[in-house]
């Protein structure tokens, strides 16, 4: 059976329609759960609950969406509430230590470029860690604005490469596939798998030359 | 795929705001291939908990545009209860009740007292009380220029006018209920407001 377009669905939830509800799962449910599980490598439990607030969310604020380009708005509102709440998640991680782990623990591969090079990444992440206990402890309830500087080191860092390097970083990172990049970027699929590892090692060159009081000695 | 520090931390920076994919990472959100399977129970629960989640928003919605009158109509058929019921445990006269079921009477003319005694009655919370007071406020404050605009409209009967009449009728009184009340009613209205909330604190 064809998915309601979106337009209907939101119609159905606006008006109190129980099976509005039934469409949204089945838009919604399986999709959210693979990318939290599979992207951001969440457990299945913490995946299931965050992707059952993420669609009670959409429900109680259904009367503040507005359709402004096409049916695919609705679809990118949810990944944006999708996005916040897992935000919010690896900050509450954060503050309970497991931040390393909620980023895949051991099972992340070293990077192997420079020497210092995943010691001066853990200690981004560690400053990442300080940052969010410390917002947490002056009691700030609005979290949406991240104070967080280390970020804007990684963020500054891409700023300062080529586009096409920097979408390649940003998308890869977040599993888009190399076809989609190419798309985008217009350089073939084979040129970003080759050049993705030589585009990490510039990356963390960058780092290296634009924060060197961050280098561990 | 393999992911290494400079993944996770770009993912990060992506969470917090700081980066952004071009819409691109959205949009495959939605139209990559699912590895995940969900069974047919834990869907049920999540349908069943957003269902109950739309109930509570209708009714909570209704609930917001109710005015003291269709809240005391309704309740009277639910509990099959009959006015002096309700205007003798409340202290309010026979006819003054009567204005009141109506919304035939500004909120400011009924006691503190005897609105109290009707949140006691029916167990409302502060403020489900307030705004029930609000809204019968605002019903009645602009009730006779509603009229006034009605009967305007109403007196062009031919079949082919109404229609139209009745659309223009809509949409004037829209506007009018936009009108704010003026300052000196408003601060009555606060003030009155303000001991029911005072009074329960």
């Amino acid at each position: 059976m064809a998915r309601p377009m979106n337009r209907k669905i939101v119609k159905q939830l606006r008006e109190g329609d129980p099976v509005g509800c039934r469409h949204l799962v089945d838009a919604y449910q399986r999709r959210l759960l693979n990318e939290a599980t599979t992207v951001f490598r969440l457990r299945l439990e913490d995946a299931e609950e965050i992707v059952s607030d993420v669609l009670l969310t959409v429900i109680d604020k259904i009367d503040t969406f507005e359709f402004q380009k096409g049916d695919a708005d609705f679809h990118f509102w949810i990944m944006a509430i999708f996005r916040n709440r897992l935000r919010d998640f690896v900050r509450q991680q954060t503050i309970r230590g497991k931040l390393f782990v909620t980023m895949g623990g051991d099972a992340l591969d070293n990077t192997g470029f420079e020497t210092g090079s995943d010691e001066m990444l853990e200690s981004i992440i560690h400053d990442y860690e300080a940052e969010v206990r410390r917002g947490d402890s002056e009691g700030g309830r609005d979290q949406s604005r991240s104070k967080s500087d280390s970020l804007q080191m990684i963020a500054d860092t891409l700023d300062s490469m080529e586009t096409w390097e920097r979408v390649l970083l940003r998308c890869r990172a977040l599993e888009v596939p190399y076809a989609e990049i190419a798309r985008y970027t217009g350089k073939p699929v084979d040129h970003l798998k080759v050049y993705h590892a030589r585009v990490k090692k510039k990356f963390i060159k960058l780092l290296f030359e634009r924060y060197p009081e961050m280098q561990i000695q | 795929m393999k992911r290494d520090l400079i993944d996770s931390l770009i993912q990060l920076a992506y969470l917090e705001g700081k980066i952004t994919t071009h819409g691109l990472y959205e949009q495959v959100g939605g139209e990559r291939d699912l590895f995940i399977t969900v069974d047919s129970s834990r869907r049920q629960q999540l349908i069943e908990r957003l269902e109950e989640a739309v109930r509570n928003r209708t009714a909570s919605r209704q609930d917001h545009t109710l005015t003291i009158g269709m809240f005391l109509r309704k309740k009277r058929k639910e509990q099959a209860i009959l006015p002096r019921d309700i205007s003798s445990r409340i202290g309010l006269s026979p006819n003054t009740y009567r204005m009141l079921e109506h919304d035939r009477i500004s909120p400011l003319k009924i006691s503190t007292d005897s609105w109290l005694r009707l949140k006691h009655l029916f167990h409302l919370s502060t403020d489900s009380l307030v705004q029930l007071i609000r809204r019968t406020h605002q019903v009645v404050w602009f009730r006779p220029s509603f009229s006034e605009t009605l009967a305007r409209y109403d007196a062009r009967k031919t079949a082919r006018q109404k229609p139209e009449e009745m659309r223009n009728a809509a949409e004037e009184l829209y506007a009018r209920a936009h009108l704010k009340v003026p300052p000196d009613e408003l601060r009555k209205l606060e003030s009155l407001i303000a001991t029911i909330q005072d009074s329960e604190s």
